[in-house]
This record gives structure tokens, C-alpha cells and sequence, in this order.
């Protein structure tokens, strides 16, 4: 890199419609997470129902998509989805919807494994007790698996933070697409770019490190 | 011995898959009885406690609760209602305590009354109370169990199954996990439990607990009751060549 004359002006003078973007970024991965949330305790639900129907589906939901690209998926759902059942999606919905089935495939195992965290005796002590099974789950289980499915799902935040970048592939107006739009007219790939990934790092870096901690915490307990 | 047993074994045989680990068990603990199993690791004690605390089904034979069948191999409508209906009276302290961490101690305490005997909150907490006091926690009423000495959280355990006014009390190892200088509390507390008059089946590694405190020991071997004698004649008068020889690993 030689004698680059920098022109960060291009980016400020630009700031509030990146901004925007960032607000869209956000806006997505928050809808996303609760998407993704509700999408994953189904999954986990059939993968754990007593049929075995039941069970084969949320099993190969996850299959699929943990072995397809999401890329590929949101595609998937942008373009495909709406010809099978010949409706019109907003990209906006595309990539939400996209990014939840995804994320929601892996939150199952997030609540499987908070689930299976629980010691075997904590559950055996309610019963000897007298507890019925569905009162030991609610008083015993759920509250110690929440605990510990927490930081995981605050991760899956973060991730959605970054994956949601992919929705400027299908012009969701979000912080990358703005930045692709703007390095369009101004030329500056390089300032626009730096920018936006300094900003990303800004917001990811710290939420990684404080759910690190607060791991930490939890295994301490 | 005369009446019906407050809890029995009746020719209990359990398996995992094709490993035998109970043979014919037959146990009765009469009221009052304080029943003390001993027998190298692997004998089957834990299995057997598990049994009568209905958290293994016997492979053949059956448990009966003052004469009524709880618990068999394939346990019918009948016999599963019966259970339902008792449940709560066999109360079982386990080796490592099994307190339920997000709750107080005197959340741990109030939980099955509440929800099992749906006993008014007041009523439970006072009881609760009461029941700290007699294991000498009150101060540790809205402690966490993280908080809590080992000692401490076995006595919150016992407690915790005290609270149920269960009719038997199992207790697995309940020292095993301590360390010596807290064992001390814990055997206090059972000691002062037995000479109340409760009923109680211990499986322990403590000799002197089971001479001076039990009313009759067992002594378990490859998942086969192999002796059984009164309190002190267990130690003093051992028949079986088994026995003498586990004893002696307790002599110096
Ligand atoms: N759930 C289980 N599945 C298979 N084997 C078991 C299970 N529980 C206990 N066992 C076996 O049964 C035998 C007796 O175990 P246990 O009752 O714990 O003995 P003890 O309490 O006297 O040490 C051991 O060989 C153990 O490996
Ligand atoms: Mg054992």
C-alpha cells in the first residue's frame, strides 16, 4: 500500500445512513433470536416426542440444515419458497425467516444439552419425594437448564449479528448492503469497508467477552 | 418379630440386561427397626434401596408397604396406584445429597409439601422451621446449598425427607461422600432420628453406627444376603466365613 490518500470524510459524511443500517442489523438479529428461540424448542420437542414420526422430522430438520451452506438456504427461501407456494416474501421476512430455521437447529441442541446438564439425582430426589414428572420438570429441570442455556443463546446473538451481514446478498438494507450501496458511489471500498467491520468488532467483541465471563461464572456455581 | 413390616423385600431379583446384581433378596423393616446393610462395593446395596425407594422395578419378587404389593417386575393399575399412594412415605437420603441448587434451603425443604401435600405455605414454612432447628441449620434457612459445608447439606437432606413425614427413611451411604471430621454431625443426626422411634434401612461403611445404633444388621455379598444377626451379636459372633472377613478389613 502505497501514498493511499485516506478520505474518511466519505464515510462520515455517510454516517447516519449507516447508522440506519446498524439499527436494521440489530432489528433482525433481536426478531431472529426470539424466531429462532421458539423454532429450536419445537425442534428439540420433536426430536424427544415419544413418535417416531415425530421424531424423524425435527431429527432431519436439523440434519438439513446443518449440512447446507445458509447462504444456500437463504437463497433457499428468498426464491424458492415463494414459487412452491406461489406467495410473495419481502427479503426483510427471507432472511429472518432464513436465519431463524438455521440458528433454530442449533438452539435445539442448546436446550437438549442445558436439559441433559442437570444432574440425574436432582430429578430422582423429586420423585423419591413424591413429585410428579411434569412438577419435577417445571420445578426442578427447566430452572437449572435456563440458567445454563442462557450464555449460548446470547452467543447465538452475536452470530446472528454477523450472519444477518449475508441479507445484503438478497438487498436487505442492512449495514453491509448500505456499505455496498455507499462504496458504489463514493469509490472508497477501503474506508467504507474498515468502517463497517470496526463496527461489528465493536459490538461483538465486548458481548463475547462478558458471555465468556458469565460462562465462567456459571461452571463456577 | 410379629405385624407386618413396615416396608419388605420379598424375594427380590434384579438384573441390568443379563448382569445379576440381586438375588431373592428378602428384607423386612419392622416399625421402629433400624435395619444397617453392609457388604463390600458392587454388593447390590444401592440397587436394593433403589428398589424400595421405587426408583428401580425388581426384576421378579415384589416390595410391599405394610402388606400392600407397590412395586413388582411388570407393576399392574392396582400396584402402580398403591405406589402413587405411598410414594411420599419412603424417604430416601442419598450419598451425594442431591439438594436442588436454585432453591434455598428452606425452598428445598417447603417444595414437596407444597406441591405434593398441598399443605398451606405458613404451615409448611413452620414446619420447615421446626425441622431445621432439630438438625441445628436455623441459621442457614435461606442459604444456598453452594454456600453449605458437606455435613451441612446432608443435614438439609435429611430434613428435606423428614418433611414428608415419610414412614421409612433409606439412607445410602450418607456419609460416604463427607469428610471424616463431618461425618461426626451427620451421625449424630441419624442416631437422635433412630432413637425418636423412626423406622430406618442404612446402608453404611460406618461399624460403629450399625453396633451401637442399628437393631439388627445385614450383611450383603454378590447381591445375596448372606448373615444377618441383632446389634451387637453381627460383630461380636460373625458365622459366615464371608463375613468374618470383611469384618476384619474394619479391624486395626
Ligand atoms: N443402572 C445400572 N445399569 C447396569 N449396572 C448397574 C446399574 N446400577 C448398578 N449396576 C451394577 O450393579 C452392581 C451393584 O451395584 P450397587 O447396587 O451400586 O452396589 P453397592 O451399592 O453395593 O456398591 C454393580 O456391579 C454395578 O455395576
Ligand atoms: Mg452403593
Amino acid at each position: 500500500m502505497f501514498k493511499y490518500q485516506f478520505r474518511w470524510d466519505t464515510v462520515w459524511g455517510s454516517f447516519d445512513f449507516l447508522m440506519g443500517g446498524l439499527q436494521m442489523t440489530l432489528v433482525v438479529s433481536a426478531a431472529t433470536l426470539v424466531l429462532a428461540m421458539i423454532g429450536g424448542l419445537i425442534i428439540a420437542l420433536l426430536d424427544m416426542s415419544r413418535f417416531r414420526v415425530l421424531r424423524w422430522i425435527g431429527i432431519s430438520i436439523g440434519e438439513v440444515v446443518r449440512n447446507t451452506p445458509i447462504l444456500v438456504q437463504l437463497l433457499w427461501v428468498y426464491y424458492v419458497l415463494p414459487i412452491v407456494f406461489s406467495i410473495r416474501i419481502e427479503a426483510l421476512v427471507a432472511l429472518i425467516i432464513g436465519l431463524a430455521l438455521y440458528q433454530a437447529a442449533f438452539i435445539s441442541e442448546v436446550y437438549r444439552s442445558g436439559i441433559q446438564s442437570v444432574p440425574k439425582g436432582h430429578v430422582e430426589a423429586a420423585q423419591v419425594l413424591g413429585l410428579s414428572p411434569l412438577q419435577s420438570f417445571r420445578r426442578i429441570v427447566l430452572p437449572q437448564a435456563i440458567r445454563m442455556t442462557l450464555p449460548p443463546l446470547a452467543s447465538n446473538f452475536v452470530q446472528l449479528i454477523k450472519f444477518s451481514s449475508l441479507g445484503a446478498v438478497i438487498s436487505v438494507s442492512e449495514i453491509t448492503r448500505r456499505g455496498m450501496e455507499l462504496s458504489a458511489s463514493n469509490f472508497r471500498p477501503l474506508e467504507t469497508f474498515t468502517f463497517i467491520a470496526v463496527v461489528y468488532f465493536l459490538i461483538c467483541w465486548p458481548l463475547a467477552m462478558a458471555i465468556r465471563l458469565w460462562e465462567r461464572r456459571l461452571q463456577a456455581r | 418379630m410379629s405385624g407386618t413390616p413396615i416396608i419388605l423385600a420379598d424375594a427380590v431379583t434384579k438384573r441390568f440386561g443379563t448382569h445379576q446384581v440381586l438375588t431373592l433378596v428378602s428384607l423386612p423393616v419392622m416399625e421402629r427397626d433400624v435395619v444397617c446393610v453392609v457388604g463390600p462395593s458392587g454388593s447390590g446395596k444401592t440397587t436394593l434401596l433403589r428398589c424400595f425407594a421405587l426408583l428401580e422395578l425388581p426384576s421378579e419378587g415384589r416390595i410391599l408397604m405394610e402388606g400392600t404389593p407397590i412395586s413388582t417386575a411388570e407393576p399392574d393399575r392396582q400396584i402402580k396406584s398403591a405406589a402413587r399412594a405411598v410414594r411420599s412415605e419412603i424417604g430416601m437420603v442419598f450419598q451425594h445429597f442431591n439438594l436442588w441448587p436454585h432453591m434455598s434451603v428452606l425452598e428445598n425443604l417447603i417444595e414437596a409439601p407444597l406441591r405434593v401435600k398441598k399443605m398451606r405455605r405458613d404451615q409448611a414454612v413452620a414446619m420447615a422451621e421446626a425441622l431445621l432447628a432439630k438438625v441445628d441449620l436455623s441459621d442457614k434457612r435461606d442459604a444456598y446449598p453452594v454456600r453449605l459445608s458437606g455435613g451441612q447439606q446432608q443435614r438439609v437432606a435429611i430434613a428435606r425427607a423428614l418433611a414428608m413425614s415419610p414412614k421409612v427413611l433409606l439412607f445410602d451411604e450418607a456419609t460416604s461422600a463427607l469428610d471424616p471430621e463431618l461425618r461426626r454431625e451427620v451421625l449424630i443426626v441419624m442416631r437422635q432420628l433412630a432413637q425418636e422411634g423412626m423406622t430406618m434401612l442404612v446402608v453404611t461403611h460406618e461399624m460403629g453406627f450399625a453396633r451401637h445404633v442399628g437393631t439388627r444388621t445385614v450383611f450383603m455379598d454378590r447381591g445375596e444376603i448372606v448373615e444377618e444377626a441383632p446389634g451387637a451379636a453381627f460383630f461380636d459372633a460373625p458365622k459366615t466365613e464371608r463375613l468374618k472377613r470383611f469384618l476384619q478389613q474394619f479391624e486395626e
